[in-house]
């Protein structure tokens, strides 16, 4: 029998056969090259096989189950953006290929790619719409749903205010999605609209814009292939970003580059580094300065750089000379040897790439983490060129697109802020009266009995809703508390201090989650008996619509099926409730809706019609889509297209993406880069802080220092200096204005009709002032100076300052945390905490560092990919990483039950011990992804369930379960953003 | 003619599992049965390397060997090949196999096994090509759409190689002059009694 | 000769390993900085090393299965040359000597006959619950012994006649049968084992008994108790290597409970190995308890025997049981041999 199986195996013929027939079905070279994880370079040896022409990929692939239909989308667990390659029949996803013309992912997941598809056929997904009755999960109709809940929404509105509702959004929405519940938020009247960036790259965002004008990823994951020196500080791709790793690890390999990780764990990244530095959790700062010591003690630092691009260095100088080697060592632990090593290679083999993540943000000093790493990048010149750059690696699949559509507390879509001029503007773009806002609005009195109108006052961050929640309502600056969470794809477990989470969920009035799983925000705090709503939503697989990676590329993804069971898209929710609210019609003015969904084009086009701060205007859902169709056409390295019809194009068109969608720019693949001219992507430091600022001198004596430019410029500029961002004045006083045709002349005037020279090329829907400015070879937001001292901030020149609860108490008199003080509508008392912290002495009780991170198959808090049965089988436990010799000191065993308690709270968490070397002594590590025990009880049966149509029992907790590191972490708020701090604190571990 | 093997770059490998999930993913395997892993060592070491592996399709098979009904068979490609409908799940090819591939489900009580399931290098098994039969006991067959095993394919790092032997000993060659260092192709002494010289 | 180093080499191997409780990983020279740090590309554990260090490369993964954990044992080889080879000729040369010596045996000697005939007096040997024990012990073991001879020499002598459906077929029933049939066999060693050791204690007589042969030679009929050496030799071999074949064969039923790969391996070489020289020796045992010898067969098929065989072969115990009981008194003495751990 099997001699048979082995005749026709023989007679259909092996692969080498194959490959020397032309049927459908055989495999060409390229291909099978590619397939090896070949695509580029030598290989002059395979001459021995048979080679056949070229045939395209997709030639086959329609094998299987013939008559499936392959539609293309975005992986949604992370910001790399791989393509996600799905093989339809029937209305099913039977099956995921590699999408090998993606030009960031060349067909490569990790494993929550690779497992993705089990998403939409989610056993233990959320059916249909549930509420709580006295405790009972009860099934409801959508209409009830949200009956009820508009209902309830507007008795919260008519007794506590607008700003009572906490509108909690999310990174895993399609841009259209995040604009959508951004505008949800100002429609209703509140700027309490936050999601995920604030718990991961919100400090980066202040802290790299606030240095050269942008919040973004300055190169790209690709382009990390040109670097010679990578430094990765307070990061691990390699389970954070794994794809991203591809373009690290080939970059070394064929650069044969130094590739340094600093961090306090010998992660997965580490042991790929040729230099790893081990530091104390929360000591960034002065490892930085340990570096740049160095780098100034011995010249090493970009002069001419400094002269022409950066504003401020000295005073960075003077203070980098309190951090000397053995000052440096004390406070990090890190020899000065290594950090003068480390400094030389960054400072003198260039280019040099900073890569950072949670680990340099999630901190009291999350901001001047950031600030530091971009003065070390000023400093040796490190910016705006290939290879180089601060390569912010973004967590979620469209947190950078959220982040850019302002999904944030301050500010409206796109950066404009909440100043009047943004409401405007937006108001313009909406075509809505402006007023009209304004009388949504709450005007709160404050404590001090001043009259605040909350328009235009930032909301409050989600790392504090139930603060917000439970603090007396004196001390919260609106009208009245948070009494509603209306929460879309955020998890309940990602927020520092859990158990005053769960204490929150209980007070809250409503709680709506609408999200594809029920999330811990359902199953944490079972006292809650009433008024909580789950609405079941789709994922990014089943609805279209565009996201932007990390590296500002934006890519459309379209749908692969429809919404399972009752599921509905989050943009059809928003309509839903926009109407039972009573807006819908002014807020889906200029968008079109079909069947209550709005169109995902339609939204995408009133973003580009608004978005010209960040050069969102360029990239309509046309040319994305023909991006997508045409991958193939753009080259990995540099991102661009040869041939095709995008010839030109950067692949995603990463923003900015100036001008109309017709005046075509081709995306800026590296901001600041002044060797290109700014039509084909080039870029200068962006002239956003003012034209100059008055310094005094140590003698007392003022001057006058300009922050524009100094004889640079980028390529092709007709002005060949600094220059200030443009508008209609700026166009006059230069005679380019003649350049504006009639039409956007006339745009521009009925911007603002009485002074129509003060319409900038920020708010000039007409696109014209970009237009002329760009023609001119100038970009529009002016060409101005990095600020190494980002005057303004708490901490313009960055400091160290200890965790509220550190390790080393003695070190705080020289280095404590900013004093207290009232930032985002509630108290800071970071510094009071600290304070007690040291004088309990605390660090005797909870003497090991507590700090957090990332496993590879889950993501954020893990509700979805616990659920997900072919990740969850890879991770089914909870654990903390203790070294060694503090498990000895303990009796505590590899793999053994332990007990974690906080520093804070009361709290405790039970989870199982991993020995390791991984972390060093003094210090545990935990994943942050767990949730579905608390405090040591299992609340598994808090989680719906229900019986499916075939009268099957199912659930909705996801397969795996354990306690939130979370549950332990501390107090601890960046000044700049309300940044947790999850990353530096303090426990004790014991056996249990 | 063409000589499958598998070759983890473990200077590449980053423990991400893309190979584990994307063969479930694949086949449908089900909890418990894993035909592909990621193993580090020295974990948490400076110069720990994880190595992705599965059934590496070995030249004179030891699996083959010892099995007592002779269910495997090795195919033109050199892919070595088992039939569940002869296999009598006695584990003897576990003993024998040095990389750990056959899974066994757990059916009835004392460890009674039931048939064995491991990596088919995306070749089906002897079912005819794309039948449901096959695709039930074990899963999809790539091989003859003239696709190579999705774990390889969908590799994070391209660490995982998989296709001719020759080529991809080519590949790796040519990475390991380039970079300047190799932690070994890992198996290949064991699996195909050879090494890459590098 | 190579080979045979190799297996010892193995075999040593693994025991080193089940007794060797914590396996060191071995650190790759580490290559330093001058400040001491490491650079962790320049260090990396290097597959070739680890393969001259360990018999097992093995690591960390996160699945809750240990022996996922072993990326690497090429010791596989060896287990596989054991099997494939070794074993195949251990088995071969025991049972097919032991057959071919026990027909070269018969042929010159022929069955054993009672010399002094049959006297048509009988006496109790066996009680019935010896008996049932026997037999029970017996038919597992026979079972037992060709399913798992299949095992391991039914590839090359039934597969080609069978077709491999029918053969796997078999096997797997087989399989069953010998899971299945383990437990009343093992049960019955233990009672064998409880039954009959007072009567198989080794003593002085047993030294003569064996310097003369037993018997076997000639006419000679060295004195004997209720069991003579031989018999004990039996008795013997079925409860220690009943207890060997028993204790590996639960090992290998229930894969990696308790043990590792190696042990796996070494439990199936123990396995194999001792239920081979096993089969021999009850061939043996079937021989003289059938057509060896005359008389015999009744003392497990009837329980009782020939006072003339007795005499014969087991002079000392008719003796005590005559002492005991008086000579006529056959049927009181079945009773009293219900209780015969004397």
């Amino acid at each position: 029998m099997l001699i048979k199986r082995t005749e026709r195996q023989a007679r259909r013929g092996t692969l080498a056969a194959a490959l020397s027939n032309q049927s459908a079905g055989t495999l060409d070279r390229r291909t099978f090259l590619r397939r090896s994880g070949l695509t580029v370079g030598g290989l002059a040896a395979v001459g021995a096989l048979p080679l056949t022409s070229v045939r395209k990929a997709e030639a086959f692939g329609s094998n299987p189950g013939a008559g499936a239909t392959i539609r293309k989308n975005i992986c949604t667990h992370c910001s790399v953006g791989c393509t996600v390659i799905a093989e339809v029949s029937n209305g099913v996803w039977v099956g995921q290929e590699p999408g090998w013309d993606s030009p960031i992912s060349r067909g490569s997941h990790c494993a929550k790619g690779a497992a993705t598809r089990e998403l939409v056929h989610g056993d233990r997904r959320l059916r249909y719409p549930m509420k709580l009755v006295d405790g009972k999960w009860t099934r409801i109709s959508w209409d009830v749903a949200i009956n009820e809940i508009g209902d309830k929404l507007t008795e919260i509105r008519g007794k506590s205010g607008a700003d009572s509702v906490y509108w909690l959004g999310s990174a895993k929405f399609t841009n259209e999605g995040a604009y959508l519940n951004r505008k949800l938020a100002a429609f209703w009247g509140t700027n309490n609209s936050d999601h995920q960036a604030r718990i991961c790259h919100s400090t980066t965002v202040a802290g790299v814009a606030n240095t050269w004008g942008y919040g973004a990823m300055t190169n790209s994951y690709t382009d990390i292939r040109n670097a010679k020196t990578i430094v990765i500080m307070g990061g691990n791709p390699a389970e954070a970003h794994p794809v991203s790793l591809q373009h690290v690890l080939e970059g070394k390999e064929s650069q044969r580059a130094n590739m340094v990780v600093i961090d306090p764990r010998m992660t997965r990244t580490a042991a790929h580094a040729t230099e790893y530095v081990r530091i104390r959790s929360g000591t960034d700062i002065p490892v930085i300065y340990g570096m740049l010591w160095h780098v100034f003690k011995n010249g090493w630092e970009d002069k001419e750089f400094i002269e022409q691009r950066v504003y401020g260095m000295d005073d960075i100088r003077k203070e980098v000379a309190k951090y000397t080697p053995e000052e440096v060592e004390r406070i990090s632990g890190v020899p000065g040897a290594q950090l003068e090593r480390v400094a030389k290679m960054f400072a003198t083999e260039k280019p040099s790439t900073l890569i950072w993540c949670m680990g340099a943000t999630q901190h009291t000093v999350g901001t001047a983490n950031v600030r530091a790493f971009c003065i070390a990048l000023l400093a040796t010149g490190n910016v705006g060129k290939p290879g180089t750059g601060a390569n912010i690696f973004r967590g979620h699949t469209n947190v950078q697109g959220a982040t850019d559509l302002g999904l944030d507390i301050v500010t409206l879509p796109l950066y404009y802020g909440l100043v009047e001029g943004a409401w405007r503007h937006w108001s313009r773009v909406w075509e809505v009266d402006y007023q009209w806002f304004v009388d949504r609005f709450d005007k709160a009195t404050a404590a001090d009995g001043k009259v605040t109108h909350t328009m235009n006052t930032p909301g409050i961050p989600s790392t504090r809703w139930f603060d917000a929640t439970l603090y007396e309502k004196k001390d919260v600056s609106q009208k009245d508390n948070i009494k509603c969470m209306f929460v879309m794809g955020h998890g309940g477990n990602t927020v520092t201090r859990m158990p005053k989470a769960q204490e929150g969920i209980e007070k809250l009035d409503l709680l709506v989650v609408a999200d594809p799983h029920p999330t811990t925000w359902a199953a944490l705090a079972p006292n809650r008996k009433n008024n909580t709503y789950l609405l079941p939503i789709a994922t990014s697989y089943e609805t279209s619509g565009s996201r932007t990676a990390s590296n500002r590329a934006i890519q459309w993804g379209e749908q692969i099926v429809k919404p399972i069971f009752e599921s509905k898209d989050d943009n059809e929710v928003m309509y839903l409730l926009a109407k039972k609210l009573g807006f819908a019609d002014q807020m889906f003015k200029n968008i079109k809706v079909e069947n209550n969904v709005p169109v995902a084009e339609d939204i995408l086009r009133e973003i580009n019609r608004g978005g010209w701060s960040t050069g969102y205007c360029g990239q309509s859902p046309e040319r994305l889509k023909s991006h997508m169709a045409n991958q193939k056409d753009f080259d990995m390295l540099t991102q661009k297209a040869a041939v095709g019809p995008n010839k030109g194009d950067y692949y995603g068109l990463p923003w900015p993406c100036w001008g109309t969608p017709e005046f075509k720019h081709p995306g800026t693949p590296l901001l600041y880069n002044t060797t290109l001219s700014i039509k084909e992507g080039g870029g200068t430091f962006r002239a956003r802080f003012g034209l100059e600022r008055e310094e005094t001198l140590p003698d007392g004596t003022k001057r006058t220092v300009s922050l524009l430019g100094n004889g640079y410029y980028s390529k092709d500029s007709e002005i060949k200096d600094g220059y200030p961002e443009f508008t209609l004045a700026v166009l006059k006083k230069l005679g380019w204005d003649k350049d504006l045709t009639e039409a956007e002349l006339a745009v521009i005037n009925k911007i603002n009709p009485t002074t129509p020279d003060a319409v900038s090329w920020a708010i000039d829907l007409s696109g014209g002032i970009q237009r002329v400015a760009i023609e001119h070879g100038c970009v529009p937001y002016g060409n101005g100076k990095a600020r190494a001292n980002a005057f303004g901030l708490p901490d313009a020149i960055p400091t160290h300052r200890e965790p509220i609860y550190t390790p080393r108490p003695e070190l705080v008199a020289k280095y404590p945390t900013l004093p207290s003080r009232r930032e985002f509508r509630m108290p800071n008392v970071g510094f009071d905490v600290q304070k007690a912290a040291v004088e309990k002495g605390i660090a005797k009780a909870f003497p090991l560092i507590l700090t957090s991170g990332r496993l590879v198959e889950y993501e954020g808090g893990g509700e979805e990919t616990r659920s997900n049965k072919w990740l969850a089988e890879l991770q089914q436990d909870m654990f903390i990483e203790i070294n060694p010799a503090d498990a000895t000191e303990r009796g505590i065993k590899d793999g053994a039950w332990v007990w974690v308690t906080g520093a804070e709270l009361d709290s405790k968490a039970r989870m199982k011990a991993l020995v390791t070397e991984r972390v060093g002594k003094g210090v545990t590590w935990c994943p942050f992804h767990f949730a579905g025990w608390f405090q040591g009880v299992d609340q598994r049966g808090n989680y719906p369930g229900g019986m499916d149509s075939n009268g099957k029992r199912y659930g909705t907790d996801p397969i795996v379960l354990g306690e939130s590191v979370n549950a332990l972490t501390t107090y601890g708020f960046d000044p700049v953003t309300g940044m947790q701090e999850p990353k530096a604190t303090l426990c004790q571990v014991r056996a249990a | 003619m063409a000589r499958m093997k598998f070759l983890c770059d473990a200077d590449r490998c980053i423990e991400c599992n893309a190979c584990v999930t994307a063969c479930k993913n694949e086949h449908e395997v089900p909890w418990g049965i894993n035909r592909r892993r990621v193993v580090t060592i020295n974990d948490g070491k400076p110069g720990e390397r994880s190595v992705s592996m599965a059934c590496m399709h070995c030249t004179d098979a030891p699996c083959a060997a010892v099995c007592p009904v002779n269910c495997f068979y090795t195919t033109a490609d050199a892919v070595v090949l088992h039939s569940k409908d002869l296999c009598i799940g006695c584990g003897y090819c576990f003993y024998a196999c040095p990389f750990g591939a056959p899974q066994y489900p757990k059916v009835g009580n004392f460890g009674s096994r039931g048939k064995m399931d491991k990596c088919t290098y995306c070749a089906g098994g002897p079912e005819a090509d794309h039948s449901k039969e096959e695709y039930e006991k074990y899963g999809s067959n790539r091989l003859a759409e003239g696709k190579l095993p999705l774990c390889a394919e969908m590799c994070s790092t391209k660490s995982l190689l998989a296709g001719d032997g020759e080529i991809i000993a080519q590949i790796y060659k040519e990475r390991v002059v380039r970079r300047g260092y190799s932690s070994g192709a890992w198996g290949w002494k064991t699996a195909y009694k050879e090494t890459i010289a590098t | 000769m190579a080979r045979l180093l190799a297996h010892a080499r193995f075999i040593i191997g693994a025991l080193a390993l089940m007794f060797v409780v914590a396996m060191a990983m071995p650190t790759a020279a580490q290559q330093r900085n001058p400040d001491n740090s490491v650079n962790p590309t320049a260090s990396s554990v290097k597959e070739d090393q680890l393969l001259q260090q360990m018999r097992i490369i093995n690591g960390r993964g996160s699945i809750p299965d240990a022996k996922s954990y072993n990326l690497e044992q090429p010791a596989g080889r060896d287990w596989r040359q054991f099997h494939d080879v070794t074993l195949h000729w251990i088995g071969a040369i025991a049972i097919i000597g032991m057959l071919a010596a026990l027909v070269l045996f018969y042929l010159i000697r022929g069955m054993v006959r009672i010399q002094a005939g049959r006297s048509g007096r009988t006496l109790v040997r066996f009680n019935a619950f010896e008996r049932f024990v026997h037999w029970m012990t017996a038919s597992c073991f026979i079972v037992l012994a060709v399913t798992g001879l299949n095992i391991t020499f039914g590839k090359t002598l039934l597969l080609p006649w069978m077709g491999p459906e029918m053969f796997s077929g078999w096997s797997q029933w087989g399989k069953y049968a010998h899971n299945y049939l383990s437990f009343p066999f093992t049960l019955g060693v233990v009672l064998i084992l409880l039954i009959w050791i007072a009567g198989n204690i080794p003593n002085s007589i047993d030294l003569q008994w064996i310097k003369r042969g037993g018997g076997i030679v000639g006419n000679d009929h060295p004195p004997a108790y209720r069991f003579n050496a031989g018999q004990k030799m039996i008795y013997w071999i079925v409860v220690l290597g009943g207890g060997a074949v028993a204790a590996s064969g639960y090992l290998l039923m229930f894969p990696f409970y308790v043990t590792d790969i190696a042990g796996m391996q070494l439990s199936q070489i123990v396995h194999g190995t001792v239920a081979v020289l096993f089969v021999a020796a009850m061939l043996a045992h079937i021989y003289i308890g059938t057509i060896g010898m005359e008389g015999a067969f009744e003392a497990m098929a009837t329980g009782e025997v020939d006072l003339n065989w007795a005499k014969q072969h087991h002079s000392l115990w008719l003796e005590k049981e005559q002492a005991r009981t008086g000579p006529n008194e056959s049927e009181s003495q079945a009773r009293a041999a219900a209780t015969p751990a004397e």
